[in-house]
C-alpha cells in the first residue's frame, strides 16, 4: 500500500466502516476494500447474467455451495478414497492438522511444517482467491497463496513424455464448450498431499479439472484423481463453487516464508 | 533455506519439549472453547500475515493492567472486509469477543469486534 495514501484512508475510516456495516453494496462505488484504490477507473460491479464465451477472466473465490451440500476446508467427500495396500500404508504415514487444530509437534503436513507449495488439487483449500488470466497459448491461474502460478497450456501441446515433476504438475487444458473447460494435471511431485487429511499420491498422479462457468459470476469446478499406484479407483470430488469477485478486490500476498515463522511474542502471550 | 531449515528444526525440538507453549505456526489447538468477551484498549496493531494481531489491555477483576493479544485471519481478507493497516490505533476502546487461550494464556482468538460506537466489524472478506 502507498504510504501517501494514508491519511486519505484515515480520514475516510470512520464514514467508511458506517457505509460498509450499513449496506455493504457494490453500488457503495467507492473501493474502500482491497489492497489499494483504483485510481480514475470507473470499473462497472460485478453483474449478473450469461456466462462469456470461453473465458473464465476474472478473480474467483470458493464459496459454500449456495443450494447446500457438503463443504469442506480438508478433504474431497464425506467418505474418502478407496485405497490400495500401497496407499493404505502411505496414508498411514501422514499425520494430518485435524484442519488446523493441530500443534506443530504433532503434524507432518508438508505445506504447514515445511511451507512445501500445495500441489494440485490440494491448491484450492487454501482459503484464498485466485485470478485467471490468459497469454496466447496459456491460461495462467494466479493463486493468492503463496505466489503459486499455474500455467495451463492451451495451444494444443501434449504432456512432454517422461515430465519433470513439478510442485504443480504440467497441465494443458482445452474447451469443450463454449462454458467448459477441462484440464489434465500430469507429474505433480509426489511429496505433495491430496488433500489436508493426508491423503498420499505417486508420481501417476493424474488430475482432471471439469471447470464449467455457469453465469457470468458462477464457476463449478469438478475434479477426479486417478492414480493406480494409491487410488483403487478414481477418487471424484465432491463439486467446488467459485463466485466472480467484485472488481475492487485485488490479489494481495500471503507467504508461508518467514511469515509463518515467527511467532515469538504470541508466544509471550501463552505462557502468560 | 538451510538456515531456514535448522531454525524451523530448532523450534520444533523448543515445541517438542515445551508442548504447546511455543508453535512456529500455532493452530486452533491453541484455544479452548471457552468464550470470553473482554472491554479492550488498545495497545499495538498488527496488520501482517498471516494473522492480524491486536494487541490490547484489559482491566482484570482485581483492578490490574493485563496486556493481552488477539489473533484474526490474514490482512489480505480483512482488507477485502474494509480493512486498512490504519484501522485501530493505540488508545481506541473496543470489545473483543473470542476463544481463549489453554493454560490461561492471556490471548483470545477474536471472533466479533464490536466498536465504542456499537457497530460489530466485519472479520472476513466481503465478497457480495
Amino acid at each position: 500500500m502507498a504510504g501517501s495514501t494514508k491519511s486519505l484512508l484515515s480520514r475516510s475510516l470512520t464514514w467508511a466502516f458506517v457505509g460498509l456495516i450499513s449496506c455493504a453494496l457494490p453500488g457503495l462505488g467507492l473501493a474502500q476494500y482491497g489492497t489499494g484504490q483504483p485510481v480514475g477507473i470507473e470499473e462497472p460491479e460485478t453483474e449478473d447474467g450469461p456466462a462469456p464465451v470461453r473465458d473464465l477472466s476474472g478473480v474467483w473465490m470458493r464459496i459454500r455451495p449456495p443450494e447446500g451440500g457438503f463443504y469442506s476446508n480438508a478433504t474431497w467427500t464425506e467418505e474418502g478414497p478407496e485405497l490400495t495396500p500401497a496407499g493404505q500404508a502411505l496414508f498411514g504415514r501422514a499425520r494430518n492438522s485435524n484442519a488446523g487444530g493441530f500443534s506443530l509437534a504433532e503434524t507432518n503436513d508438508p505445506v504447514l511444517t515445511r511451507c512445501y507449495p500445495p500441489g494440485v488439487p490440494r491448491v484450492y483449500f487454501h482459503p484464498y482467491p485466485f485470478e485467471v488470466v490468459y497469454t496466447e497459448r496459456e491460461m495462467i491461474m494466479l493463486y493468492e497463496y503463496d505466489h503459486i502460478i499455474r500455467r495451463i497450456y492451451i495451444d494444443g501441446r501434449d504432456h512432454p513424455e517422461d515430465p519433470v515433476p513439478l510442485w504443480l504438475g504440467h497441465s494443458t487444458g482445452r474447451w469443450q464448450n463454449d462454458t467448459t473447460f477441462i484440464v489434465d494435471t500430469v507429474a505433480v511431485d509426489e511429496r505433495t498431499w491430496l488433500d489436508r487429511a493426508g491423503y498420499p499420491h505417486s508420481g501417476e498422479l493424474r488430475v482432471t479439472e471439469v471447470f464449467r462457468r455457469i453465469d457470468n459470476r458462477n464457476l463449478l469446478l469438478d475434479i477426479t484423481m486417478e492414480d493406480p499406484e494409491i487410488l483403487a479407483e478414481p477418487w471424484v470430488a465432491e463439486t467446488l463453487h467459485f463466485r466472480l469477485a467484485p472488481p475492487h478486490w485485488e490479489l494481495s500476498e500471503i507467504s508461508c516464508s518467514g511469515d509463518y515463522l515467527d511467532f515469538s511474542t504470541f508466544e509471550d502471550f501463552l505462557e502468560n | 533455506m538451510k538456515a531456514k531449515i535448522s531454525t524451523l528444526g530448532a523450534a520444533m525440538l523448543v515445541c517438542v519439549v515445551c508442548g504447546t507453549a511455543a508453535q512456529a505456526h500455532h493452530g486452533r489447538a491453541s484455544y479452548t472453547d471457552q468464550r470470553i468477551t473482554l472491554q479492550a484498549t488498545v495497545t499495538e496493531f498488527r496488520f501482517v500475515n498471516p494473522h492480524v494481531q491486536i494487541y490490547f489491555d484489559i482491566t482484570n477483576d482485581a483492578g490490574q493492567v493485563e496486556h493481552w493479544q488477539g489473533e484474526l485471519t490474514a490482512p489480505n481478507k480483512l482488507a477485502r472486509g474494509g480493512w486498512t493497516k490504519s484501522t485501530f490505533k493505540p488508545g481506541d476502546r473496543i470489545q473483543i469477543s473470542g476463544r481463549a487461550a489453554r493454560n490461561d494464556g492471556r490471548s483470545v482468538a477474536i471472533d466479533e469486534i464490536l466498536t465504542d460506537d456499537g457497530d460489530s466489524l466485519p472479520l472476513w472478506e466481503i465478497l457480495d
